[in-house]
């Protein structure tokens, strides 16, 4: 279990309300779940993903990830239709607490409006939510 | 595992007592109370305490496989087997397990996921206490254990940051129908119930006081009985509830 002060949240990124970010320097998106959200789900087993070409609305399920005997619900920070899957975490769903904004990415996004990113919480908005 | 260390709130919660009702009922209304917590429509969090009639469920990740005999015997048994969302994988429900539903609201009252998990196996752990049985934490898999046998289960699932499904545990339930499955798909376990380990009746409302004592102090919240009519606005459609 951390403190806030040892969890890592880039400046360069994007967080949702529902503890997922976007990297949205570039024409896709990447989207993966926080430092936060890691840790308050425990050791990760399995990690499931949507489909490629799929399009999902802001805020609605895109997959799920279960953490030991806890399946929680993964939240589209933007609308957009999928383009990637990292099929890593299949086998390594272990990686989304090891690199959560690396190797734990979970899909990229063609975001439907790229302005809506700008509704998300820069690093500053979403620690001070953190600390309520 | 020392439980102070955690924030908690210790605001009330809403208890409700369901009496034996039927899964899928049980489900649907999970689900609304999930969609109400949610939405602060609801203000408090609930827990909901009831038993099944024999069902067999398959977690997110399903457990089929785990199944040891054909799905014509459980039909024949009129024993229906239902997927769902929760984590883990088969298991077996009937009266006689005190089934627990927490419906919380884990950002709010500050909960971790695994932390939830950790508490409900806690609250079972103590129970069993209570009767002199000596269950515990088992590195093969989450749950509550006595040796090899496993007491109580644990599944849940959150939604919009809600925690649902919940833990069971096995008071003097029959064990006959999980001799059909391999217990959350591990091989060369056994099941056990309260009955079992104490060697004495229990009465299925004195484990449910203590448990409901036990989750008092392990989650550090006052638990409140509440009438399920006035904690959701529609009217409720629990038909079948008994007791």
């Amino acid at each position: 279990m951390k403190e806030l002060s040892e969890l890592k949240f880039p400046e360069n990124l994007r967080y949702a309300e529902s503890h997922e970010w976007l990297d949205a320097e570039g024409g896709t998106a990447k989207i993966g779940i926080s430092d936060y959200a890691q840790d308050q789900l425990g050791d990760v087993v399995y990690v499931e993903l949507p489909e490629v070409g799929k399009s999902f609305a802001k805020a609605a399920p895109f997959g799920s990830v279960e953490s030991v005997k806890a399946v929680s619900e993964l939240y589209m920070p933007v609308g957009g239709k999928v383009v990637a899957v990292n099929r890593a975490l299949d086998g390594s769903p272990e990686l989304v607490n090891k690199d959560p904004y690396g190797e734990g990415w979970m899909i990229a996004i063609e975001p439907s409006t790229p302005d809506e990113a700008k509704l998300l919480f820069t690093r500053q908005s979403y620690l001070d939510k953190l600390k309520g | 595992m020392s439980f102070e260390l955690f924030h908690t709130d210790s605001r009330a919660w809403h208890l409700v007592h369901l009496g034996v009702v039927p899964y899928a009922e049980a489900w649907d209304l999970q689900a609304r109370l999930v969609e109400a917590r949610a939405a602060e429509s609801l203000a408090n969090d609930v827990v909901l305490v009831l038993e099944h009639p024999a069902v067999f469920t398959l977690g997110k990740r399903g457990g089929r496989e785990n199944l040891l005999v054909p799905e014509d015997t459980l039909t024949r048994h009129g024993i229906p087997i239902v997927q769902v969302e929760r984590g883990g994988n088969i298991t077996y429900h009937a009266p006689g397990q005190l089934v627990v539903y927490p419906i919380i609201h884990l950002q709010r009252v500050g909960i971790k996921v695994v932390d939830m998990v950790e508490r409900l196996e806690e609250v079972m752990i103590r129970t069993c206490a209570e009767w002199g049985i000596q269950a515990g934490r088992n590195p093969l898999n989450r749950g509550v254990w006595v040796g090899l046998k496993k007491i109580g289960a644990i599944g849940i699932a959150v939604r919009r940051g809600v925690s649902f499904h919940g833990m069971a545990l096995n008071v003097n339930i029959d064990l006959g129908p999980f001799c059909w499955i391999q217990p959350c798909g591990l091989e060369g376990v056994g099941v056990t119930s309260m009955r079992m380990e104490s060697g004495l009746d229990l009465e299925m409302t004195e484990v449910r006081r203590v448990l409901t004592q036990q989750m008092q102090t392990v989650f550090s919240v006052r638990l409140v009985p509440a009438d399920l009519n006035h904690l959701l606005p529609s009217g409720l459609t629990l038909s079948h509830a008994t007791g």
